[in-house]
């Protein structure tokens, strides 16, 4: 037992360092939060409209519990819809000329503003995820972000197109995914945190330790018998070899182009300037798949 | 043969510490005498019959403990050219032999308590060495690929290369273990030894330890020289070719020219424990220290370090992913 103790002793105090240098930033993270939500007039305290039916109700609750945390910490009003209809009527009744890409544009504005969303005062800070799963009758399925106030302030065209990325990534296989990773892009984007690890997949550190320590069994158990300690300039009078001739010659050059397909179309253009209606400002923009 | 001491009378024997010729009956320090007689089989010093080892150059009579160098094993065609002799004594490789168990950490902590030294012995291992002036004469292909986006364009770019090599290499004393007891691998991993401190022949320096003569011809044994010759060649002309994505040789043609061959002793302490009614062989370079043998692996110690290390890493990874998530 000595033994185990003092050969792992570093290892100890480099993780209970790291631990508690971990729920020190924990802390002061908590600490930092925004303040009290001051909107009284939203008509609902429901974030998560799932009309799409593409989540299970256990789905739904842990991403209401996620919001609810997320609302605190960025100060904004987090909401997701999910639809399963065709806007396209709903859309042109309001806005005559609106194209397709827009028409979930127009449905989530309405919404919010609808709503009175807005973590500061109706119609205030926040953002509003539309995914409707309805394939339009071109054949496509559109999605957008809606930003109001300080969210609208902060989402750029890229910025958004980056969330809705990582949206597309999971969304087909697995939604609750996606919205969940929404609702954390949002907190991270809104609070800056979460940058370097935003890319992480959540097994990194298991498959990574389980890494670890199998190789360092491997090196151990090849100590049991010896290394070997020779190289290959060992037996070399001199050290090295004597270079009569060491020429690399290039023969010749070839370059071949490729055409990088995108993977999903970039919507971020569109709305992305905002528009008015009902009395806030909106900003945002969309994707399709 | 024998060397006696002229004070006492003794046996007097080589001592690596002192790097002289040593009397452990007085403390004389090269008092030695050589004493040539008797026949073969018979010790010098007591007269009793001496039971002597198909290979064995040297051999400790079992009544006086008289160490007694075999002439006809050490002469003629068996006369090494060169020796290196021990330079660590029995007692420091006791220690470097406890401090290797412990930093081998799967090794069972009763073994360092509980093994009991059987045997110990250093030895005299024949070796032959072999010299050569080799060439390596290779032609290959490189490619290099150098990657990069414009726009919505990506751009690969394919190099080709004519890579040309030409090598002298002149290899000096490339050792192969010349006796059948002693394993292969064993004897391999034992290298290098430091060849600044061979010298000629001198019998007196086998006096204390024992000694074999080759078992096999070098001819015979040639080929493992060539072997590793060959292995170091391609390492060495590989190191010389860097920065490619792909490399395709395409003639190579490796000419090796026999310079020499010396017949060397080199020096090995071979160790015995027992544990666990088990025989446990250690072989340590008797002029490095290098230890060679395998220790016996503790599952428990390998399940439970291995444990370890896997949840503190997960706990440290863990830990540096959640203090990045919030900064």
């Amino acid at each position: 037992m000595k033994q185990y103790f003092l050969y792992f002793k570093w290892l100890f105090a480099i993780t209970a360092l790291l631990g508690l240098i971990y729920a020190g930033t924990l802390t002061l993270h908590s600490a930092a939060r925004a303040g009290e939500r001051e909107n009284t007039e939203c008509l609902t305290s429901e974030r998560v409209f799932d009309y799409g039916n593409v989540l299970s109700d256990k789905e739904e609750n842990k991403l209401r519990e996620l919001i609810a945390k997320r609302e605190k910490q960025t100060g904004c009003d987090i909401v997701i819809v999910t639809l399963n209809e065709s806007l396209k009527e709903y859309a042109r009744d309001r806005e005559p000329d609106v194209s397709y890409e827009e028409f979930v544009r127009v449905y989530a504005e309405e919404f919010y503003d609808e709503n009175k969303f807005g973590y500061d005062k109706p119609i205030g800070d926040g953002v509003l995820l539309v995914d409707n799963w309805f394939r339009e009758d071109n054949g496509k399925i559109y999605t957008w972000l809606c930003t109001v106030g300080k969210a609208d302030e902060k989402y750029g065209s890229a910025l958004v197109d980056h969330l809705l990325d990582n949206v597309y990534r999971y969304v087909e296989k697995n939604p609750y995914k996606a919205y969940k990773t929404y609702v954390n892009e949002v907190y991270h984007d809104m609070t800056g945190t979460g940058e370097i690890t935003a890319f992480l997949p959540y097994w990194l550190p298991f498959v990574l330790s389980v890494v670890i320590a199998l190789i360092f069994i491997a090196v151990h158990w090849s100590y049991k018998k010896g290394k070997k300690t020779t190289l290959a300039t060992t037996y070399v009078s001199g050290g090295e070899p004597g270079m009569n001739r060491k020429e690399d010659t290039l023969i010749n050059k070839v370059v071949t182009k490729r055409h990088i397909e995108r993977s999903s179309e970039s919507g971020g253009g569109i709305g992305s300037g905002g528009s008015s209606g009902g009395g806030g400002h909106h900003g945002g923009g969309g994707h399709s798949r | 043969m024998l060397f006696r001491c002229k004070n006492c009378g003794g046996n007097t024997v080589f001592s690596p510490s002192v790097g002289k010729m040593y009397c452990p009956h007085c403390d004389g320090i090269d008092s030695e005498e050589k004493e040539d007689k008797g026949t073969q089989t018979e010790c010098v010093n007591c007269g009793a019959p001496l039971t002597i080892g198909e290979y064995n150059s040297t051999c400790q009579c079992e009544y006086c403990g008289s160490y007694i160098i075999l002439n006809e094993r050490v002469d003629g065609k068996y006369r090494p050219d060169l020796v290196l002799p021990f330079k660590i004594d029995k007692k420091s490789v006791v220690d470097m032999l406890r401090a290797e168990f412990k930093k081998r950490i799967f090794t069972p902590e009763s073994f360092l308590s509980e093994a009991t030294l059987k045997d110990m012995k250093g030895i005299y291992v024949p070796f032959w060495m072999y010299d050569y002036a080799a060439r390596y004469e290779y032609e290959g292909k490189g490619t290099k690929v150098r990657v990069w986006t414009t726009g919505d364009t990506e751009y690969t770019e394919t190099s080709y290369y004519r890579i040309e090599r030409d090598m002298n290499v002149d290899f000096d004393k490339i050792p192969v273990d010349a006796s059948i007891a002693m394993q292969n691998d064993v004897m391999d991993l034992m290298e290098p030894y430091d060849y600044q401190q061979l010298e000629g022949f001198a019998e007196k320096y086998m006096s204390g330890f024992f000694g074999e003569i080759y078992n096999e011809d070098s001819d015979t044994l040639e080929d493992r020289a060539r072997t590793k010759a060959n292995k170091d060649m391609e390492d060495l002309l590989q190191g010389t070719i860097s920065g490619y994505t792909t490399v395709v040789p395409e003639n190579k043609n490796v000419t090796m020219n026999k310079k020499g061959v010396h017949y060397t002793l080199l020096p090995v302490w071979h160790y015995l424990y027992k544990y666990k009614d088990k025989d446990y062989d250690f072989y340590v370079n008797g002029q490095t220290g290098k230890i060679i043998g395998s220790t016996p692996v503790s599952k428990a110690k390998v399940l439970s370090y291995g444990a370890t290390v896997f949840v503190f890493a997960w706990m440290a990874l863990s830990f540096i992913i959640g203090i990045l998530e919030v900064i």
